[in-house]
């Protein structure tokens, strides 16, 4: 079990971001996220694992300085 | 502590006015040529048209000066003000203040935004804004003390020139035992031999009892503040409530306020925890992407990057609140505690260092090839402490960096120091010269603009090499992102009105990765919406962080997530219940849009403020060396077969390079003609007769210059 924005949410061996994403509306604005204090970028969420009992973050939107 | 003196050299008496929904309703003219101290009256057309902040320092500076004044002339102004807003210790970011003068690396007029505490005192000291011209000879303190009703001018002598202890003895020295009641505006000796020179303005750390300050970094503002002879401003305030702004509605403005905070302290734990780590979130992230300048902008990534990320600077942080304006739920100015400096004159000392922000990090730490943290920091305290600007004195050792390592310079013109990339000694060297005003670091700390002349001139260098890889814009050096492949972001830099800073537009995620702007229609429509609402922020006192650096849950599900559209609705609530003038988010984007154009109006009466002085360097547009081209080739190769139909069967890299200049340039061009349309302007870049009637800054003067330049309705 993992927590996604304070949600609890089902997890399963092997679950990269890309395959956390597929659950959430909208993931196209995901261009970052955090598990828990690392950020992590979009173009590691297909290699990147999500561990058993992580809490992730989904960063609605980079703003710069 | 240093042994010094100050002796009073005038004392002007007033009466402060009771602050009026916002507004003190004067600002004060300090003339130190000759000691003249008055006080002018804050119009109800300066409110209109102009609003505050931003605003008033351009419309007094406007006053000030003539087409032909120089950075060093006497009449050159400083200004400095907060805004209606400024000082509201119960809205999140509500203590900026703004400062403008003409530029010694622009030549034109520039604006530096900053927290601390001065704005906000000043303006509760009875003064919307303050305007400082003249020079002399003396080192001077000017003390604005609103809570006895004087501004006093204080001949000083045997004060620190570092900012560092300079702005700790002046807290002391005027606080009678209440150091919150001070803030200080101090500069150092860099800023005297360069012209990078910045600003700290101090807040008062109440559970570290000490100092701590911000910067006014940008266009060398603190090269004006030394050459006019002054050592510091110093505002003294009493204690502040939500009643010492007087809002035209408390209720409304504490429900607004408690909104945005609540949300802040909600939001950020879950999202980019700048209430910990500041923006060093960046720093990965932009490394990620592709965007974190390395070795003068040529690349966006380096193996090395975490070394001088966010997880590394939660470490060294000092944890605790680090809010540059009161009850600010943001409070993202972190620093680094019992830093010990390994050179300079604070060798082996332990000291307390403000930062470093992901702009330090980058232009300090990734663009020189740097990644060890520890020189980050101590580049940070010095710059800071001998008043020099991190963004400027990191882009441009970047720049020497590069001419070095490919011949254009060597030991001969820097005096034998070794200037390749990484070396992080000769990157502290550099600083510590520029402070002296010595050696090669003196050369640097003249900026881009003018090294490109000096190597050219004087060393022989290639000029149109130069022209490509020095990164600055108008004279202002580029701050710390890349925009190869973001064209919005090109705009975002080459069209902002004082340089290529990204205060004004930072649209590179937008448009490069969650590709909101496709077309060029688009692309000028958020160069024309987002410098517009940026602006606005600093009309009123206010920062920007909390706009859109902490998002609402819902605002993907909005028709435009990029603005952010809840939070705006709250600022122009905020708005409303401080001033008591009705507001919506469309009339703040027309308030900006008059401050806007009529600073780009303030460029053309400088020479300046044309088409041609919105380019840029190729090196912000694409690669120009092989070895850039090379590292991206799969990228670079597929846009000219897939985008520009080109067959790249058998071309060599020079070729394929000269091909995508060519229609990057275009492209670049093509989004100068859409955005000057969108805001109104001619193809020229000038606005029209038009333009400035709608708006209702149709003076007589304005309408004189545009004639000027054949701009006729």
């Amino acid at each position: 079990m993992i927590k996604v924005n304070g949600e609890k949410h089902s997890w399963y061996e092997g679950m990269t971001i890309k395959d956390l994403l597929k659950d959430v509306n909208n993931s196209h604005l995901y261009a970052v996220i955090r598990i828990n204090e690392k950020h992590i970028s979009r173009p590691y969420f297909e290699k990147t694992l999500v561990p058993d009992n992580s809490e992730v973050f989904l960063i609605p939107m980079i703003a710069g300085g | 502590m240093a042994e010094y003196k100050m002796e009073s050299l005038k004392t002007f008496n007033y009466d402060r006015p009771v602050i009026e929904k916002g507004y003190a309703n004067q600002t004060l003219c300090i003339d130190i040529s000759d000691g003249v101290i008055s006080i002018k009256p804050v119009t109800e057309k300066m409110k209109n048209v102009f609003i505050g902040g931003k605003g008033f320092d351009l419309w007094l500076l406007w006053n000030a000066v003539n087409s032909t004044t120089k950075w060093n002339d006497p009449e050159n102004a400083i200004c400095i003000a907060s805004g209606p807003m400024g000082g509201t210790p119960v809205y999140p970011g509500s203590g900026k203040s703004i400062v403008t003068t003409i530029s010694p690396l622009t030549g034109s007029v520039i604006d530096s935004n900053v927290g601390g505490y001065f704005g906000p005192y000043l303006k509760f000291s009875g003064f919307d804004a303050l305007e400082v011209m003249g020079k002399t000879s003396k080192d001077i303190v000017i003390f604005i003390d609103g809570i006895d009703e004087k501004v006093q001018i204080f001949k000083a002598s045997g004060l620190p020139d570092d900012s560092y202890t300079l702005s700790a003895i002046l807290t002391e020295h005027f606080a009678k035992g209440r150091p919150r009641n001070i803030s200080v505006v101090s500069t150092g000796p860099g800023a005297k031999n360069t012209r990078m020179g910045c600003l700290n303005f101090t807040w008062y750390d109440l559970k570290r009892k000490r100092a701590r300050y911000k910067q006014a970094g940008r266009g060398g503002i603190g090269g004006v503040f030394a050459d006019k002879g002054i050592k510091a401003i110093v505002a003294r305030w009493d204690t502040v409530t939500t009643k010492t702004n007087n809002p035209a509605n408390a209720n409304t403005l504490k429900e607004v306020g408690r909104k945005h905070s609540r949300e802040v302290v909600e939001l950020d734990p879950k999202q980019n925890q700048m209430a910990q780590i500041g923006t060093t979130h960046l720093v990965t992230i932009m490394n990620d992407f592709d965007l974190l300048p390395t070795h003068n902008f040529q690349y966006g990534q380096h193996s090395e990057a975490d070394n001088i990320g966010q997880e590394v600077f939660r470490r060294i942080f000092d944890p605790g609140y680090d809010g540059c304006w009161m009850g600010c739920t943001l409070a993202c100015s972190h620093g680094v505690k019992d830093f010990v400096p390994l050179t300079g004159p604070y060798k082996g000392t332990k000291v307390f260092v403000d930062g470093p922000e992901y702009e330090t990090i980058a232009g300090c730490g990734s663009n020189l090839g740097i990644f060890d943290p520890h020189t980050i920091i101590e580049m940070n305290f010095y710059c800071d402490t001998y008043g020099l600007d991190t963004i400027s004195v990191g882009t441009s050792t970047a720049f020497a960096m590069e001419c070095f390592e490919m011949g254009l310079i060597n030991e001969t013109h820097t005096h034998g120091m070794n200037l390749s990339f990484g070396n992080r000694l000769a990157a502290l060297e550099v600083v510590h010269q520029m402070a002296r005003g010595k050696g090669f670091g003196q050369i640097i700390g003249r900026g881009v603009r003018q090294m490109k002349i000096i190597f050219s001139r004087d060393y022989g260098a290639d000029p149109d090499l130069m022209q490509d890889i020095g990164m600055e814009a108008k004279g202002l050096e580029f701050s710390e992102y890349m925009t190869k492949e973001s064209l919005a972001q090109q705009g975002g830099y080459g069209l902002a009105l004082k340089g290529p800073q990204h205060d004004e537009a930072w649209l590179i995620f937008l448009d490069m990765v969650h590709n909101f702007m496709p077309t060029f229609e688009q692309k000028a429509e958020a160069l024309h919406w987002f410098p517009m609402f940026r602006t606005w922020f600093g009309l009123c006192g206010l920062c920007k962080l909390p706009w859109n650096d902490v998002i609402p849950e819902d605002n993907k599900d909005t028709p435009e997530p990029a603005k952010v559209m809840k939070h705006v609705e709250w600022y122009a609530d905020y708005y409303t219940a401080v001033t008591g003038r009705q507001t919506t988010p469309d009339v703040l984007i027309r308030m900006s849009e008059a401050v806007y154009n009529f600073q780009r109006i303030f460029n053309l009466k400088m020479g300046f403020g044309q088409r041609e002085h919105d380019n840029i360097p190729y090196r912000a547009v694409g690669p120009v060396k092989a070895v850039e081209y090379e590292s991206r080739a799969e990228r670079y190769d597929k846009q000219l077969v897939e985008k520009n139909n080109v067959d790249i069967t058998g071309k060599t890299t020079e070729e394929k390079i000269a091909l995508l200049r060519e229609f990057r340039e275009k492209l670049y061009e093509k989004l100068k003609d859409a955005v000057y349309k969108r805001r109104g302007w001619t193809n020229n870049g000038i606005p029209t007769v038009e333009t400035v009637k709608r708006l209702g800054i149709d003076f007589p003067e304005v309408l004189e210059l545009l004639r000027a330049y054949g701009v006729e309705s």
